[in-house]
């Protein structure tokens, strides 16, 4: 009897050890499904991919047609620097380094100039509004042609990547002869325009 | 464990006993007898104890890892920033802090609460209206100085790694939630992001 009883104790008190032991384990399991319903990531929409020269399509490529507006809400297009070497140069309001590049190109704009180099500034964020973008570029300097870009002309020149400053250096011929993401050196730029003022001449 | 095998050792290696009074250690033996068995019990118990407790610790360390949910790979594309959002507990009725802390992926870094440039997208968290909670002004940490490597002269204000936002709160007793927006712009050491908007929700208990 006195056994029947100890056993039944100590029956009871694994049961209830154990059964103790799972409550806290699913407690546990759902208030760590509660945190993870609770948590949010902050996810772009497209993967960062850094600096990814020579990883465009565009790489080599004509460059793709566009008609865009200037801050004056004049017509622009890539027809319109025919036989020019060019430089497109994608940014944004937001972006911190294309601002350190844009007096650079600023520079190369009218060191150049004699050898017919264009420099055009395609502007990410034009829903900001053609007012903010001129503050920007008054502020700094900037006196090349800004663009506001459209959704086709970003599908086009930057094929879902989201990295600025993104800039294309199209020959004489048309065509995008190299690509730069991401802010470099003065000098690296300059080498750039460089190479593309050469390029195509016969 | 030991214990009850040698003790049952002395007991029947217990010569000097009158036999007399042998039947009463018998009778003591049995009974600790028992009290081994007993113990192996305990042991036993301790043993599914300790195997219980075991599985609860480290569901609490995995349950660790997904409070801050740095550790566990996301499914989803690369993020910038993550937002370990951690139940808290504070009292009820009384100016209190909450702390919001956010991860910022190794590489990257977003302008601080103050950038110091106008033309730059300032980290900002916007509160709605909750039932029973009264939030005080926002509590931004200080930014650090950042430049980019090929313009090392130009300091910029930001954030990286982590960082802390303070939100005082007086809450009525309860179970409490916030819908939060963070409004953040991140770059990497050459190039800048667009900015985002998304979605915090911030959990407390007042007691």
């Amino acid at each position: 009897m006195r056994r029947a009883l100890l056993l039944l104790t100590l029956a009871a008190g694994i049961t209830l050890v154990v059964w103790s032991g799972w409550k806290n384990w699913s407690q546990r399991r759902s208030a760590m499904q509660a945190q993870q319903q609770a948590r949010v990531d902050l996810v772009p929409n497209q993967p960062a991919n850094g600096s990814s020269d020579g990883q465009s399509p565009l790489q080599g490529k004509p460059a793709p047609a566009f008609t865009l507006l200037d801050l004056n809400g004049k017509k622009v297009s890539l027809s319109d620097f025919k036989g020019r070497p060019l430089l497109i140069n994608y940014w944004g309001t937001y972006c911190a380094p294309c601002m350190v590049e844009m007096p650079w190109l600023q520079e190369f704009s009218r060191k150049y100039a004699p050898d017919g180099l264009a420099i055009v500034g395609i502007t990410y964020d034009s829903e900001v509004g053609r007012d903010a973008i001129a503050r920007t570029t008054q502020k700094l300097g900037v006196t090349y042609p800004i663009l506001l870009s459209t959704p086709k002309a970003e599908k086009d020149y930057l094929s879902g990547t989201e990295a600025l400053p993104m800039s294309f250096y199209v020959d004489r011929e048309g065509k995008i002869i190299e690509i730069s993401a991401g802010l470099g050196s003065k000098d690296e730029l300059e080498s750039l325009v460089k190479e593309t003022i050469a390029a195509g001449v016969k | 464990m030991m214990i009850g095998p040698a003790r049952t050792q002395i007991d029947m290696d217990a010569p000097s006993i009158p036999r007399h009074l042998r039947n009463g250690w018998e009778t003591t033996s049995r009974s600790s007898g028992w009290k081994i068995k007993s113990r192996r019990a305990f042991a036993s118990i301790a043993a599914v104890a300790l195997i219980v407790s075991a599985t609860a610790h480290i569901g609490r360390a995995q349950l660790g890892n997904a409070q801050l949910g740095f550790n566990d790979a996301p499914a989803k594309p690369r993020a910038y920033v993550l937002y370990a959002a951690e139940p808290q507990s504070v009292p009820a009725d009384r100016r209190t802090l909450l702390q919001l802390r956010f991860q910022i992926v190794p590489g990257f870094h977003i302008n601080s609460h103050t950038p110091k440039s106008q033309f730059l997208i300032p980290t900002t968290l916007t509160l709605q209206p909750a039932t029973g909670v009264k939030p005080g002004p926002l509590q931004y940490p200080a930014g650090q100085p950042y430049s980019f490597p090929s313009v090392p002269g130009d300091k910029l204000d930001v954030y990286a790694g982590s960082f802390t936002v303070r939100l005082p709160v007086v809450a009525t007793p309860g179970d409490h939630a916030i819908a939060a927006t963070l409004r953040y712009q991140a770059c990497d050491n050459a190039s800048c992001y667009p900015p985002r908007s998304i979605p915090v929700n911030i959990v407390f208990t007042a007691k």
